[in-house]
């Protein structure tokens, strides 16, 4: 007996809406981020992955099919390597460029913005972000240093000499970059829609978790990419009001930019990954000072413009979870990595879809046993009421891949009617 | 004796702690003893990380305020005394393949305040450099360190390699970060895992005989 690809796709396809929507579905969804364990089951490099799309892409046909998912997903998630390439990025290290060939993608913190540029940050971020913040990343468009003040164009005609600028060569190659960067992302587009036409072919959902756009919380937008960690640390004692002014101004542009991109699109769920608000990073009433205010206002800023925040909670939130019951229920996806699921489910069960947190390192050192034992009570706990998709806890770029089909199979076989 | 220096450091009150440390260098306070308050201070900082009182901003705050104590005290001082570490030995790095170092700098902190004598070897430390620095630097303890899940792998690895040194019996490995658990532990061969720096601290002692 076997069901269609077109049969298979809108069943799975309706699971995962309906958990969703926070509704019982028919069985416990699965959804495989398989990322770089196409390589190892593939036998190829992490590099060739990156290198060859379309290599990428029939290992992950090939391997969804195998493992009969209701969702799966390839090296795509953290985007890819080439504008990086040829924009001479200082902030990502990927295989085959500037990592080994077999090393994972790896993002490089740094102190970009100095403690003393916030009040230059807060009074124009745009400026910042053109004449200081590029030329500082990428080492292709250092000549954006010597860009005259936007502003200069108020001017009408009589601003217009600043544009001769522009004929410095720094500046010729840096447009030159940003053009190759552009048709690199043209093709990318063409080849992106029609590897998901595949996948539905397949009978695979890709619509179902495509994200309209990724931001991220205004504290780690700050640590990550302009005063790195242990800045943003220091600021929090040095200057907390600069801190939290510049925080609400990331938060106005961010909700900006995302209701522009998907308004192009129209796709709804937008990924926030989360980095220092976890447990451990900052105590709770620093988190209460300087991380939830502004993550929750830009999630309620993205629901009133009616999308769907989809924040991967990184880290252990067991400590935060009640402050997650301050969202709205039903208006956000929960994405977890090594929480305690068993109280996620039962403190913000009823607040928000949940997914993941299957752990990695069982799919990669446990047994056959522990793998079906730990899925039973996973879909027992989490599947039931529904809003759970199973996922692991981060991509199973390592994992063994006997162990998959284990965990695969027995959430089928234990997602049903729990 | 007075500990308004110990408290001003322990307490994160930075201006207040340098202005004190530049006035006791500018009455001929012993720079020495300037320097032991400073190990006072991070002693009670690490009992606050541990009790839940502080958290990693904190940390790097007090790491940042002794940096500039200590270029304060560095032109006074003439000789390096002993450092008196009387802790046991720790050899640690991030392994091959991740380049992540907040966890393994918290732990190489903590176990510093605990009086061990950490060599810190850096990240994405291949096998090979874990045994050589085994056979040079002889610690009882070996902490691996990871936050991507590639380093599952090369912890398994660099415990491979230790084994075929002939040293798996010289030393005690502990393993931790990111995803780091108990399956982990097990599936690299490692003989103890730790969720938090503190953790770290409580298995290098036990295994050390250290209180």
């Amino acid at each position: 007996m076997t069901t269609s690809p077109e049969k298979l796709l809108a069943e799975r396809r309706q699971r995962i809406l309906d958990a969703y929507d926070m509704k019982v579905p028919d069985r416990v969804p699965i959804t495989l981020n398989f990322s770089y364990m196409l390589a190892r089951l593939g036998g190829v490099t992490k590099q060739e992955l990156h290198d060859n799309p379309d290599k990428a892409q029939e290992l992950l046909e090939k391997w969804a099919l195998y493992y009969q998912p209701d969702a799966a997903f390839g090296i795509g998630t953290f985007g890819t390597h080439m504008p990086s390439v040829i924009l001479g990025d200082r902030q990502t290290k990927w295989p085959g460029y500037g990592l080994g060939p077999d090393q994972p993608f790896q993002f490089v913190e740094g102190e970009f913005m100095k403690a003393e540029e916030y009040d230059e940050f807060i009074e124009d971020p745009s400026d910042f972000t053109l004449r200081k913040f590029v030329p500082r990343i990428y080492s292709a468009l250092e000549g954006f240093a010597d860009l005259p003040v936007l502003t200069s164009f108020l001017r009408g005609y009589g601003g217009l000499a600043g544009v001769a600028v522009l004929n410095k060569p720094s500046l010729r190659s840096a447009l030159e970059a940003l053009l190759k960067v552009a048709d690199w992302y043209a093709q990318s587009a063409t080849r992106t829609a029609e590897y998901a036409r595949r996948m539905e072919a397949l009978g695979f959902p890709v619509d179902v978790r495509v994200f309209g756009a990724t931001t991220l919380a205004p504290f780690d937008l700050l640590a990550d990419n302009l005063r790195g960690m242990r800045g943003v640390f220091l600021d929090m004692y040095r200057c907390p009001d600069k801190l939290l002014a510049a925080q609400e101004k990331i938060r106005r542009f961010s909700v900006e930019q995302v209701i522009q991109t998907t308004s192009a699109t129209g796709r709804k769920l937008i990924f926030i990954p989360l980095h220092r608000g976890s447990d451990g990073f900052m105590s709770i009433e620093q988190f209460e000072t300087f991380y939830w205010p502004q993550l929750k206002a830009l999630m309620l800023d993205l629901i009133k413009a009616g999308l769907k925040p989809y924040p991967f909670y990184e880290g252990v939130w067991d400590q935060r979870l009640e402050y997650l019951r301050e969202l709205p229920k039903g208006k956000t996806i929960g994405m977890f990595q090594s929480s305690n699921m068993f109280k996620v489910k039962e403190i913000v069960g009823d607040v928000m879809t949940i997914v993941g947190g299957f752990p990695v390192s069982l799919l990669e050192g446990g047994s056959h046993e522990q793998v079906r034992e730990y899925t039973r009570k996973m879909c027992k706990a989490l599947g039931k009421n529904g809003g759970f998709i199973m996922s692991a806890s981060v991509a199973l770029d390592e994992c063994n891949p006997e162990l998959v089909k284990v965990w695969v199979d027995a959430t089928k076989e234990y997602g049903t009617a729990v | 004796m007075d500990k308004k220096l110990v408290d001003a450091i322990a307490d994160l009150r930075e201006a207040e702690a340098l202005k004190l440390v530049k006035e006791m260098l500018a009455g001929g306070s012993d720079p020495a003893a300037i320097l032991e308050e400073c190990r006072e201070a991070t002693v009670i900082v690490g009992e606050r990380f541990q009790e839940g009182k502080y958290f990693l901003p904190d940390l790097v705050y007090v790491g940042e305020i002794m940096t500039q104590i200590s270029s304060e005290v560095k032109p006074y001082l003439r000789t390096s005394g002993a450092d008196g570490k009387k802790g046991g030995k720790v050899l640690i790095g991030t392994v091959k393949g991740d380049i992540h170092d907040i966890g393994k700098n918290i732990v190489t902190f903590m176990l510093e305040v605990n009086g061990f004598d950490v060599l810190d070897i850096g990240v994405d430390v291949p096998p090979e450099t874990f045994v050589e620095h085994i056979k040079s630097f002889k610690p009882q303890v070996v902490g691996l360190s990871g936050l991507l899940t590639v380093a599952h792998t090369t912890m398994k690895e660099t415990v491979a390699a230790i084994k075929e040194a002939g040293l798996r019996d010289e030393v005690k490995i502990m393993v931790g970060g990111g995803s780091v658990d108990e399956h982990i532990r097990a599936f690299a061969g490692a003989d103890a895992y730790g969720p938090d720096a503190v953790a770290a601290v409580t298995i290098a002692k036990q295994w050390t005989g250290v209180k």
